[in-house]
């Protein structure tokens, strides 16, 4: 369970989940969050696939014949009546980021540490509001970035087939 | 009637390339193979092998919420079998009331076996799925099949 700071304490960011990208030749998708005041500013975060895949289901709104992992935390969470307020990237250590997912129930808020991938898939369904930290905006690990970008630039150059989902 | 069930072994089925999870009775009497994803069948190895990741996996996470509001799980049980799709209930206790939540059997296997609950089949899933059908599958498959978990 994290101890993160209330919002008050840290400056946030909202962003909002714009797609989610394949990695070719790899076992990993980049998560790409674009801010909400329409600041250009594309955040990617590389994920596992399956997550890749849970993120994209719940963009997509797709149903599926049987409840995936994250309708099944959903629908704990209804049965239990507890509400997800807001998701927080709120810490990157050594390129890992840290997300911390605010819950409350009559009133009793509890926070929980999580995987961007699934505080994310989790606030997509359940319509909660993602922040990012100016912290971590601050500290987030570049070389990905620009590496991604240089590969995005290539990509429109070329004639391949746009990846965007949105 | 219910039967308890043991996670027996997890193994890769390389014809479908899929995993399947053994479960098997006490007495050995009755087996249920049901056929699970990849991340689903990484998600119950990771619990079977008691690895702990650096960071929590989505089950981890899924119980760290049950956890915050002290919600317990307290029995998993196969309810039904349809077209070769599995059906489960999970049975939480939160707050002295109990509570029923329909989940596929890969994510309340992998959760059962990180809140040390039980899991259950149903004396009818057991009757439709006979275990000659996997049996015979067993028979087609070479040792080098067989993960590590199989014992």
């Amino acid at each position: 369970m994290g101890e993160g700071k209330s919002p008050t304490e840290k400056r946030l960011v909202e962003y909002a989940v714009e797609r989610v990208v394949d990695e070719t030749n790899t076992d990993t998708k980049i998560l790409v969050l674009t801010r909400r005041d329409g600041l250009p500013d594309s955040f990617p975060i590389w994920i596992g696939a399956a997550e890749g895949h849970a993120i994209k289901l719940a963009l997509d709104t797709t149903l599926t014949p049987r409840p995936m992992s994250h309708d099944l935390i959903k629908s704990f969470m209804e049965h239990l009546n507890v509400s997800v307020r807001r998701v927080v990237i709120g810490d990157v250590k050594n390129s890992t980021y840290y997300a911390t997912v605010y819950l409350e129930n009559n009133g009793v808020e509890r926070t929980v540490d999580a995987r961007p991938s699934d505080a994310v898939s989790l606030a997509l369904r359940t319509h909660a509001p993602l922040y990012v930290s100016e912290d971590v905006l601050a500290r987030r690990n570049t070389a990905n970035l620009e590496q991604w970008l240089a590969k995005q630039a290539q990509k429109s150059s070329s004639s391949e087939q746009e990846v965007r989902e949105s | 009637m219910i039967t308890q069930m043991h996670l027996k072994g997890l193994m890769f089925d390389p014809y479908n390339n899929a995993y399947i999870v053994v479960l098997r009775d006490e007495d050995g009497h009755e087996m249920l193979p049901i056929w699970v994803g990849k991340a689903e069948a990484g998600a119950i190895s990771m619990a079977l092998e008691n690895v702990a990741p650096p960071r929590p996996m989505t089950h981890d996470f899924m119980k760290s919420i049950l956890d915050a509001y002290e919600a317990k799980v307290i029995s998993v049980v196969i309810t039904d079998l349809n077209e070769n799709t599995y059906f489960a209930k999970i049975h939480l206790m939160y707050q002295d009331s109990e509570y029923t939540v329909d989940a596929r059997p890969s994510d309340a296997i992998a959760l059962a076996l990180r809140s040390n609950a039980p899991v259950f089949a149903k004396e009818s899933v057991l009757n439709k799925q006979s275990s000659e059908e996997l049996e015979q599958w067993l028979e087609n498959l070479k040792p080098e099949d067989f993960g590590k978990l199989d014992s």
